[in-house]
């Protein structure tokens, strides 16, 4: 027999069943004796819900058989099977409502059979916003008692809602499990067709929370499969009728977790042997994820301590990536390699140490999620800085393979080891990076071999690999760009377009920033701006870009040009990182970056530059941008490039020297060409820059005029 | 030449909503020009104004407002007189005792207080929170349950809590959801947003885009309500054209102009006077910028705004 054939005979068994209880219904009270559940108004919901038809009395139960027949087609085809679990599950509504008539309470503690209306808006409230993060319904007897009550229990531990059918009942019930609707584990019943109970609560959630129209099948189970996190789990041996009702669960959406049987559906029908991995198979059956709100570790977790310092006489220890081997590292994994939560600690622990001393640490924290991309590495590790620093008595400085952690003697005292450092990480990880991240595992290293041997073979090549992606991240090489409205609370009409070769004005904003903000908040501040309508590549004008601008800026902005600073250029907020203005007398450009405090060859200072260009407004000759972009090839690409830049700061071309030099070189084969670019200890006037660019021979001399 | 006005009127409206039930229910929006454009095409609803009570009755109010509720001992009493005053389209309960900074009452007496004053009025009624999202959480919800068939607005849903406050009031128990956010048009967008992809049907939401006393950086409230009603009508903006709502008293009557007594500062003069025209000054700004409704609690006040808004339009 396939396991259609099955299906189908376990539904005709229920169906022969629920036909004879509603003849003999007939014949004792007439066809005119009223059905209903109690506390409801929709009767009778699942059915109500699927046809759009009301059951009033015995007579309409009666028809509404006729109906469900009509459901139980036997083409041997997979909507038959769905079709055929529907059936069943009505016709286990049906048989249970024949037991509420004439006012009777046919079920008593601990059973709670039929539950009312205002338990599934009390409860539905929580499940929507995911308080609640599923359900799980678990029918028959676990292997053991123990192994019933820890699966009930683990399930509650995690603030889902739970319903029993069968066995497992009474192995609660001897293991002094606490049931009941008030703390979420509801004994439904003994038979299995009081499943109708919970299918009732999830139909009843999508008629209330999700505007549903009864009758509208199709609308019902997309919304229970989209909204409704439930799961059904069903201990060996499974027979036909329960199989029945499973395959009306699957309709549902919601994936059945076995341990024993020979058939198996991906996704749908999961055979797991190990009944207790069930919570965590059925979590990942169903994409449930659950909200961590407490890090568990013996001291205080607050942004309070960001800026806490250690010195060396309270350090109980201190990891030096200066002197020794350390690392931090995100490895984006499958989700079968991970186990989440698992913290290893592979090496001595702090209290192994000498206190005082300076050893090795290396942590990889790994992460598998459906919508994790290795992009988002990088944004994740970044993060581990502040996190750590978090912790009271920690301090945390650098990043990749150049930290250097200190905890301090009273925190080691509190109980604080490495497993906490783990906590942290995979506390923080999970809970804000929830949207990409489904299952995490940290690897704490303080073997000094091991960190040697990781650090050069597995980090170092891996931070490389990154490196050279953002090098050979172009604006040419990707499909899109972002917006990024962040600071629009004080600069109304502002848009950043961040491109790969052109970063926030802020400096804080990259592309694959932008990128992550998106995946992690679709509704956020970073949206995708596509950009395949190009008018102009010169300038870098796209009608793409300038419908996002418009958009976004609300009409404000019309257009902007990515690449020129004279012709449509981005507007700045006022947060830019540098200030770039024409300085005429050279045909070329200068900068000056926030920090600096004296007097430019434009004639103003940073400040006054900055009340030119700030606002989300448009100034040809003036521009705000990061301190990257300085050194990127797009850098007023249509004016002729870096070329164009006459003066700036000694500090900012100190930092800028090396990429800037090697864009020089590339774009006109000029060594050196940073040597050119006056600085404050040159001239803050415009003539005595002109000497010397002239003595230099720097390149805007000879360039077009700008304007 | 002939001047021709050029038409105001945009193909874009602010989407109605309607508050209460039965003969008193109101309707704010539905309006497709900028605030009181009567002349460009007729404004079929026009504004309402609400007037505040809460859990504390009298007991933290001002004397000038006090005198107005002589003989008020109970919630029910003064909801009745509040409702009785001339002018008022609504009432708005505020639970400011819910807050656990301050009074930390609980919330089944909240509720019950919720009742009283529900069962003492027929107006169309909001209700307001205690400014704590936690509890706000708890106590909207059980609020959004109290008021079933009410079709009352639950007033702070906010970022933080828009889940729990959005899937009570607006999916489970049927009220209009008020979508609080402050001063920042892309914040009160987003919170739309995402109160819709919960399931909340857009025309059951009212916003509060932020609130200021005239003079308290009050020009950022008007900029922002004036970009939202700019972006709703001539740029269609679906997600912002939901009708605001404006608390006002709530504000105003927290400031030294407002509290200060005569004898304190006399070149400042009468109290009462002071209060009433920064509610009644806040009030027309707010109108002037595009709430659909303000709440206020001075009886002048009210009468006076009312007035304004009868002139008008």
């Amino acid at each position: 027999m396939t396991l259609l054939d099955l299906i189908f005979n376990g539904n005709d068994t229920v169906y022969e069943r629920v036909e004879k209880a509603v003849s003999e219904a007939v014949e004792k009270y007439g066809t005119d004796k009223a059905v209903a559940f109690p506390d409801t108004a929709y009767s009778l919901p699942s059915y109500y819900a699927m046809t759009g038809n009301k059951v009033a009395n015995l007579g309409d139960l009666k028809e509404a058989m006729g109906v469900v027949k009509s459901m139980m087609t036997r083409n041997k085809r997979l909507h038959d099977g769905f079709q055929s679990g529907w059936a069943t599950l009505l016709c286990a509504e049906f048989y249970e409502a024949l037991k509420y008539i004439d006012g009777a309470k046919p079920y008593e503690a601990p059973y709670t059979g039929h539950l009312s209306d205002a338990y599934v808006r009390e409860q539905g409230v929580p499940l929507v916003t995911g308080d609640i993060p599923g359900v799980a319904v678990i029918i028959g007897p676990a292997p053991t008692a123990e192994q019933g009550a820890a699966l009930v229990k683990s399930y509650q531990g995690q603030g889902m809602l739970v319903a029993m059918i069968g066995g497992v009942i009474d192995q609660c019930v001897e293991q002094g499990v606490k049931t009941g609707p008030n703390v979420r584990i509801l004994p439904l019943g003994q038979d299995i067709l009081s499943v109708a109970h919970v299918i009732s609560v999830a139909v009843r959630a999508a008629l209330i929370f999700g505007n549903i129209t009864p009758g509208d099948a199709k609308g019902l189970n997309e919304y229970t499969f989209k909204r409704v996190f439930a799961f059904v789990n069903a201990f060996a041996p499974l027979d036909n009728v329960t199989l029945a009702c499973g395959a009306g669960a699957i309709a549902m959406g919601f994936p059945a977790i076995t341990n024993d049987y020979p058939y198996r559906v991906p996704k749908s029908l999961i055979v797991q042997p190990d009944v207790d991995k069930w919570n965590a198979t059925s979590l990942e059956a169903r994409d449930i994820k659950i909200k961590i709100t407490k890090i568990d570790i013996p001291v205080a977790f607050a942004s309070a301590f960001e800026g806490e310092i250690i010195r060396r006489g309270d350090m109980q220890i201190e990891f030096d990536g200066s002197r020794v081997d350390c690392f931090e590292l995100v490895q984006t994994k499958e989700a079968s390699e991970v186990e989440d939560h698992k913290i290893e600690i592979i090496g001595p622990d702090i209290a192994d140490f000498p206190v005082g001393s300076k050893q090795s640490i290396g942590y990889i924290v790994e992460v598998a999620g459906k919508s994790m991309q290795p992009d988002f590495e990088p944004v994740i590790e970044r993060k581990f800085h502040s996190y750590l620093n978090c912790v009271e008595g920690m301090m945390h400085t650098g990043q990749r393979d150049m930290i250097r952690i200190r905890v301090s003697k009273d925190t080691f005292n509190a109980g604080f080891g490495l497993k906490h450092l783990g906590e942290v990480l995979y506390a923080r990880v999970k809970s804000e990076f929830a949207a990409v991240v489904d299952k995490c595992q940290v690897k704490i290293y303080t073997d000094p071999e091991q960190c040697t041997k990781l650090r050069h073979e597995v980090a170092i090549p891996l931070f490389d690999k990154r490196d050279e992606r953002l090098l050979t991240l172009t604006d040419e090489g990707v499909d899109v760009y972002y917006s990024c409205i962040m600071c629009q609370a004080f600069s109304p009409s502002h848009v950043c377009v961040v491109t790969p070769e052109r970063l926030g004005l802020c400096g804080a904003v990259s592309w694959l920033d932008a990128k992550a903000t998106n995946e992690l908040d679709p509704q956020g501040p970073c949206q995708v701006i596509t950009k395949e309508r190009p008018i102009d590549e010169r300038i870098g004008e796209y009608e793409d870009v300038n419908e996002a601008v418009r958009k976004f800026s609300q009409g404000a902005l019309d257009d902007v040009s990515l690449y020129s600073i004279i012709e449509k250029p981005m507007t700045s907020c006022g947060c830019f990182e540098c200030i770039c203005g024409i300085e005429p007398l050279s045909n070329g450009v200068c900068i000056a970056n926030r920090e600096y405090a004296g007097m430019t060859p434009i004639g103003m200072t940073f400040p006054e530059l900055a009340s030119m260009t700030g606002g989300g407004v448009q100034t040809p000759g003036f521009m705000g941008h990061g301190k990257h972009f300085i050194s990127s090839k797009k850098f007023m690409k249509a004016e002729g490039g870096v070329g164009r830049i006459v003066w700036m700061p000694k500090d900012l071309k100190e930092q800028v020297k090396d990429r800037l030099n090697a864009t020089a070189k590339e774009l006109y084969g000029i060594d050196n060409f940073c040597d050119m670019i006056g600085d404050e200890t040159v001239a803050e006037d415009p003539e005595t820059l002109l000497a010397f660019l002239e003595e230099k021979g720097h390149p805007a001399l000879t360039m077009e005029p700008m304007m | 030449m002939p001047f021709t006005a050029k038409s105001g009127k945009f193909n874009a409206s602010i989407k109605a909503v309607t508050i209460g039930t039965g003969d008193k229910a109101i309707t704010i929006g539905g309006e497709n020009v900028l605030p009181f454009y009567t002349f460009d095409a007729p404004i079929e609803n026009a504004p309402k104004v609400g007037v505040e009570i809460t859990d504390f009755g009298m007991e933290n109010e001002p004397e000038c407002i006090k005198k107005y509720y002589e003989g008020c001992t109970t919630l029910a009493e003064i909801a009745k007189k509040a409702a009785s005053f001339e002018g008022v389209d609504f009432l708005c309960f505020r639970m400011e005792g819910g807050d656990p900074n301050g009074a930390n009452k609980s919330t089944e007496e909240l509720i019950a207080a919720l009742k009283e004053v529900a069962d003492a009025v027929d107006l169309p009624l909001v209700v307001s929170g205690s400014k704590n999202v936690e509890k706000d959480a708890e106590l909207l919800t059980k609020a959004a349950e109290a008021l079933q068939g009410k079709n009352a607005v639950i007033l702070p849903a906010r970022e933080e809590n828009y889940k729990t406050v959005g899937a009570a009031a607006g999916l489970a128990y049927g009220q209009i959801v008020g979508a609080e956010s402050s001063v920042d048009i892309n914040l009160a967008k987003q919170l739309n947003v995402l109160l819709t992809q919960l399931g909340v049907n857009a025309s059951n939401i009212a916003m509060n885009v932020g609130t200021a006393t005239a003079g308290y950086g009050y020009e950022y409230v008007a900029s922002t309500m004036q970009r939202v009603k700019a972006a709703a009508l001539s740029q269609n903006d679906t997600q912002l054209q939901m009708p605001i709502i404006t608390p006002v008293a709530s504000e105003t009557w927290g400031v030294k102009e407002s509290i200060t007594s005569e004898a304190d500062i006399p070149e400042w003069g009468d109290q009462e006077r002071r209060g009433v025209d920064m509610e009644v000054q806040t009030a027309a700004a707010d109108l002037a910028c595009g709430s659909n409704a303000v709440i206020l609690k001075h009886p002048t006040s009210i009468a006076t705004i009312s007035k304004m808004i009868k002139e008008l339009i």
